[in-house]
């Protein structure tokens, strides 16, 4: 039984992994090696876009940007910005970077017990937890409390999904399954395995249109 | 971020090869047993064993896999290829029981596309062949990607060398989504360095011209 399902993460994600779905169909892979695969820092730019609660300790007006509107800061009052923003007002010490509900040890713990007892994925913390643990604990460590615990933690539960993702991609060629469903899996953990697996299918496809 | 310049042109796997390949150049150079249905004249040269001026019907000798396929037609029958002692019977069977156990870079390291090329060449063992070149992909797929996804940092050296050619690249595309995973989880990816092309040519820096 395979565990993946086309839906949750970005849009190229899903494109690029559903287009190594049907095994029957021609590739166009025959001539030219596109590049198949993400930067891992393209990901992390697409998950500073999340939202992050901070108190500012200067006041600002309402900005009105291109991607949308930030609210007016006041000092000492809490306001959602993006992360991209959160972490330059951090570097540049007007700010305090308040870690998101997810980012506690007793949660963190309920959900790495979770995943080690499921057999498929289970319902992730935030779409690009890995990126958010990165960058927050990187930048903003001292205003999130056990940061080092909460690293160990986050990497706990993406060893575990990691090796459940490798025993599905294991499980579809081997059985040589049609297709194959992507639940609650996230873009970078889809992102390392990515060039490997659609190279893996290509020749699994060209080897079985010998076979006919 | 590591985009490449140059982007070599990929084998075609299967039956069909890509022309400006360089694998599959390389492939083409494999040699096959043939045995002569006609007579070559003034060929003698190319059979070092007999002395002869011209190559004699029945002649058994190795030719390359490029000329081979030029010369192969069904109907007017200029050779006829014999397999190869991999993808014969008693080898066949070895690769149904456990694939991982073999050595596929010594069995030639183009395994899979000379079995590919050979399928040209109308064996009544066809079916069979393309079917063992699929089982044996599938059974050692498991290994090559426990290994490439592991091994970081380490020399892989033991890893690859019993693979062939198709699976020492599919162990290159896995070992680069691992190392660009853990360059960005390091903070690597972040840090600028200095260009490969510069380092190879060797810009001479300011401070070297002037004195």
């Amino acid at each position: 039984m395979v565990s993946f399902v086309t839906a949750r993460p970005a849009p190229h994600a899903a494109g690029t992994i559903c287009s190594a779905v049907p095994v029957g169909r021609k590739f166009l892979n025959t001539h030219t090696k596109k590049q198949t695969d993400m930067d891992p820092s393209e990901v992390e730019f697409l998950a500073e876009k999340e939202m992050v609660k901070i108190i500012p300790n200067f006041s600002l007006d309402k900005v009105f940007l291109i991607g949308g509107d930030l609210g007016p800061f006041n000092p000492g009052l809490p306001i959602d910005v993006p992360v991209w923003l959160a972490l330059n007002l951090k570097q540049r010490q007007k700010c305090r970077i308040i870690p998101p509900e997810w980012m506690d040890v007793e949660k963190l713990e309920e959900m790495r017990d979770l995943e080690r007892k499921e057999d498929m994925f289970t319902p992730v913390p935030s779409p690009y937890y890995m990126e958010l643990t990165k960058l927050l604990l990187n930048h903003a460590s001292d205003n999130i409390p056990k940061a080092d615990e909460i690293r160990t933690l986050v990497k706990d539960i993406w060893d575990t999904r990691i090796a459940k993702l490798r025993l599905s991609a294991d499980s579809f060629i081997s059985q040589q399954e049609a297709y194959a469903k992507l639940d609650n899996l996230t873009l970078m953990e889809i992102n390392t395995i990515r060039a490997f697996l659609l190279d893996t299918l290509n020749c699994m496809y060209k080897l079985r249109s010998n076979v006919q | 971020m590591d985009t490449q310049s140059y982007f070599p042109v990929p084998p075609g796997v299967g039956m069909e090869e890509n022309f400006l390949s360089l694998d599959d150049i390389l492939l083409s150079h494999e040699r096959l047993p043939i045995r002569t249905e006609c007579t070559f004249p003034r060929l003698g040269f190319l059979e070092k064993s007999s002395d002869t001026q011209d190559i004699p019907e029945g002649t058994k000798m190795e030719l390359p896999l490029w000329l081979t396929k030029g010369l192969y037609e069904r109907k007017r029958k200029v050779v006829s290829v014999e397999l190869p002692k991999v993808y014969r019977e008693g080898w066949r069977t070895v690769f149904s029981a456990d694939p991982n156990v073999v050595d596929l870079h010594k069995m030639g390291p183009y395994y899979y596309g000379l079995g590919s090329q050979m399928l040209h060449f109308d064996s009544p063992e066809n079916p069979e062949i393309a079917q063992t070149l699929l089982q044996t992909f599938i059974a050692r797929f498991r290994r090559t990607m426990d290994s490439s996804q592991n091994a970081y940092n380490e020399d892989t050296s033991a890893l690859v060398e019993r693979l062939d050619c198709l699976e020492k690249a599919l162990f290159r595309s896995g070992q680069s989504g691992l190392n660009g995973f853990q360059s960005w989880e390091k903070g690597q990816a972040s840090q600028l360095t200095a260009s490969s092309l510069v380092l190879n040519y060797r810009k001479r820096k300011i401070t070297d011209v002037q004195p």
